[in-house]
């Protein structure tokens, strides 16, 4: 994979040159390692854990958060924040219940509200590159905004009669694996292609890293802000979707608090708040790990209150280890 | 709250013995060695002016005495004992402060907070808010400053928050006080008052150290005056035996000028051509850039010349004047657009505009090129990388790998990323902005061949310098800029640096 430099001046041999993309490795590794200890144990410590109900229902559970993740992984990496992503799944999950019980088709339901987190992303994008506000005050904005106008919409009630063919998909299957977690790679890939493996993705990182270098060198600046809101409210109103169909009804109170799950995946991931530090894999990993220590806790009855406190404990004992780690760079 | 104001501090008046004196200091930043074993004494009571060209050391002196850096050798007298200067609050338990260019105070509390910061008037542990009001309108009035004490700093003009800064400098029992370029900002009444003030205190005998570039102004004020060159001190002596141009010739520096080799190259076609082009912080500007010449702009700092390339560039809007480029007169909309069209800028500030510094070599040089490494949406990795190892071995950039962060390499290899960026882009118009600022002699070297190499491919390019020597012997053609003019221009047999220096300082 690695074509070593050849060159004499360029290529002194030492440690701390691919140190970088290592450091994602085990980091990865790490994870990886957290969340196969956690089943075990709970595999071990339960026996309602390693059974196919709770699996799946596990795998549906964590496949909203890590997509929604994944979206705020973008925004995180320019440096900035989104904090609407959960009041976007609460409200898209209104809007298509809505244009279903209208008479739209399935199909068009779901575009046409894609099509809505889109906006919604242009117009974070709008009110951070144009007006200047900063990400934290504009999505918080847009968090109490999008709420409000999903319960006026409403009139604050829940709009339930939804097709079955829309329900269905949520409790579907492909190949032994629920259709929800096969959302989560049908993200995942071209996410990881946006961020890995085309100039966009550089862009990102160079942003996040400077946006005023980035801009001297000749990039669009603005043009990648707007994209990064975009992907992080089109995935939550995708989630809004995915929400919808698993419930079976729209409700604009739902999602409370996912923005706060999301920012914490991708921050255990390994995703840098300060920008232009952050991958895929991470908040993926980071958003199961999450999910199954809820799930291990709900069966091990563990007081629901306590999760959450478990949950804040995590966040801090996790990102402390991976700033020494950083520092010791 | 401090009460002695100003009046009753009883100071020693022994004008013959130094109040701080320094031996042999000497102070490196990694290769870059700032200050060479500088011998100075400053008398109780004087006021002592320090001259010298930018770069010359004046303010890693200043950071020494203040505390902000510590010396690398050498010794720091105070009235004979050694003293250690580790930290600011050494140097302000001993009554050493500064009153720096760019005012240091708190923008959104009042004069009167500002004045008393860190020192507040309380009782029962809350703030005594009227008491400090009027101590410190007590203190402005003293000054002879009309100003009020309860007024918010961020409503005062730069000028005023200047004074505000000197009251506050001299409410607290200083005895050493360094004015670093305090009137840069300063209308001519304002300049006034503040001068008014140091002769003040110097009458109730505290020692000042006064650096300027304003030549006039150590004549107007100073008792003795120092010049630095290169870190060096080249001369102490009294204002009265000396005069503006043996300070102008103490000032400059040729040792290193066989440094600042240069190639002739044969001029091409004309790339760039600005007339009367004005825009924020100049005027009138008219210039212009051949294939394989380089165009000197030269200035003191704020003289206009940076601001005059960021228009050109796209920064800010022109508000008068045409920029041709290749013959054709164009509006540059952004950065973007002037990149587009082939210009490149090479940013004064390396880490604040130039790099991304936790981001690894390879990204930092190909970030100008992503376009050409993609094919269709996608980005070739392996393009990536060939194109990243043959900046660097072109460069000679020194790093552990292609994959190592930008912020672990030296400053002059950060630079050479800062410039090579653009080799692959094939920038047509160069524009480097003090481009060998805190490098080794080493790597100024190798940007110079860098430039050559440009040259050779039929570029052109604009050099921005504050260090006289290199503009001077790298350009092909030099203008001078003066608060925000450009005031001289010189093409063709070389005027004396001397000139040079004159007329961007307007003696």
């Amino acid at each position: 994979m690695s074509v070593q430099i050849q060159d004499p001046v360029a290529a002194a041999p030492t440690t701390a040159g691919r140190r970088g993309s290592r450091m994602g490795l085990v980091l990865s590794l790490t994870l990886v390692g957290l969340l196969l200890l956690l089943c075990i144990g709970l595999a071990l410590s339960t026996e309602t854990f390693l059974t196919e109900k709770n699996i799946t229902n596990l795998l549906r559970q964590g496949s909203m958060v890590a997509i929604i993740a994944v979206g705020q992984t973008f925004v995180i990496i320019t440096a900035g924040i989104d904090l609407s992503v959960g009041a976007v799944v609460g409200f898209c999950s209104v809007a298509v219940a809505w244009l279903m019980v209208h008479g739209f088709s399935i199909g068009a339901s779901v575009m046409l509200t894609l099509f809505l987190g889109m906006a919604i992303g242009a117009f974070h994008g709008f009110g951070i590159v144009q007006l200047g506000l900063p990400p934290f005050i504009m999505t918080l904005a847009s968090l109490t905004a999008l709420r409000g106008i999903g319960l006026l919409v409403t009139n604050g009630a829940t709009i339930s009669g939804l097709p079955d063919g829309f329900t269905d998909f949520s409790r579907a299957n492909f190949l032994g694996v629920p259709l929800l977690f096969w959302m989560v790679v049908v993200v995942a890939v071209p996410a990881y292609l946006l961020l890995q493996h085309s100039r966009w993705g550089r862009y990102l990182f160079a942003i996040g890293s400077n946006a005023e270098a980035a801009r001297l060198t000749g990039v669009n600046v603005k043009v990648i802000l707007y994209m990064a809101y975009m992907i992080s409210a089109t995935l939550a109103a995708f989630v809004g979707v995915l929400l919808a169909a698993r419930i079976g009804i729209g409700n604009a109170t739902q999602g409370e608090g996912w923005e706060l799950q999301a920012i914490a995946s991708s921050v255990i991931g390994g995703t840098s708040l300060f920008g232009a530090v952050g991958s895929i894999q991470g908040p993926l990993l980071g958003s199961f790990i999450l999910t199954t220590i809820n799930n291990g806790a709900n069966l091990l009855n563990v007081n629901p209150f306590w999760q959450r406190i478990i949950t804040g404990g995590l966040i801090i004992v996790i990102v402390y280890f991976d700033q020494l780690r950083r520092k010791r760079r | 709250m401090t009460d002695a104001v100003l009046l009753d501090a009883p100071l020693s008046r022994d004008a013959a013995s130094p109040l701080l004196a320094l031996q042999g200091l000497d102070k490196r930043f990694g290769a870059t060695h700032a200050l060479k074993a500088v011998d100075l004494a400053f008398m109780s009571g004087e006021i002592h002016a320090i001259v010298g060209e930018n770069g010359a050391g004046k303010s890693t002196l200043i950071k020494l005495l203040t505390g902000v850096h510590r010396r690398s050798g050498g010794e720091i007298l105070w009235e004979g004992r050694t003293v250690d200067l580790a930290t600011p609050q050494d140097a302000i338990a001993l009554g050493i402060n500064a009153v720096h260019q760019e005012v240091v105070l708190c923008r959104h509390l009042s004069v009167a907070a500002n004045l008393f910061l860190g020192d507040e008037a309380t009782r029962f542990g809350l703030l005594r808010h009227g008491a400090m009001v009027r101590a410190g309108q007590a203190v402005l009035d003293d000054l002879g400053f009309a100003l009020r004490a309860d007024a918010m700093l961020s409503d005062l003009t730069i000028g005023q928050q200047q004074l505000v800064a000197t009251a506050r400098a001299a409410t607290r029992g200083t005895r050493f006080l360094i004015f670093d370029e305090p009137t840069g900002y300063l209308t001519r009444q304002e300049a006034t008052q503040l001068f008014a003030l140091i002769r003040r205190l110097k009458a109730q005998g505290v020692t000042i150290v006064y650096i300027s570039h304003r030549l006039e102004e150590v004549f107007e004020l100073a008792d003795r005056v120092s010049i630095l060159r290169d870190g060096a001190l080249v001369s102490t002596s009294p204002v009265a035996q000396t005069d503006e141009a043996s300070l102008i010739r103490g000032m400059i520096n040729r040792s290193v000028a066989q440094i600042h080799f240069k190639e002739s190259v044969a001029f091409g076609a004309e790339i760039l051509r600005v007339e009367n082009l004005s825009g924020p912080g100049f005027r009138d500007v008219s210039l212009s850039v051949r294939e394989g010449e380089i165009v000197g702009l030269y200035g003191l700092i704020g003289a206009g010349r940076s601001e005059c390339v960021q228009t050109i560039f796209g920064r800010h809007a022109k508000t008068g004047g045409e920029i041709v480029w290749q013959g054709q007169p164009i509006t540059v909309r952004n950065e973007a657009d002037a990149i587009r069209r082939g210009m490149a800028l090479v940013p004064e500030s390396r880490r604040d505009q130039g790099l991304c510094l936790n981001l690894p070599v390879a990204h930092n040089l190909n970030l100008p090129i992503f376009d050409r490494l993609s094919r269709g949406l996608g980005l070739s990795w392996r393009a990536e990388r060939e194109a990243a190892d043959r900046q660097i071995r072109a460069m000679q950039i020194k790093a552990a790998s292609r994959e190592a962060d930008a912020a672990s390499l030296s400053g002059g290899n950060q630079q050479k990323i800062v410039v090579g960026k653009w080799l692959a882009h094939g920038a047509k118009l160069f524009i480097v902005d003090e481009p060998t600022v805190g490098v080794d002699v080493g790597t100024k070297v190798e940007i110079y061949r860098i430039f050559a190499r440009l040259l050779r491919e039929g570029a052109g390019i604009v050099l921005i310098s504050s260090y006289l020597p290199e503009v001077y012997d790298l350009s092909d053609t030099l203008h001078v800029f003066r608060r925000g003019r450009l005031v001289a221009s010189h093409a063709g047999p070389k005027v004396a640096q001397e000139t040079i220096l004159t007329e961007a300082i307007g003696v």
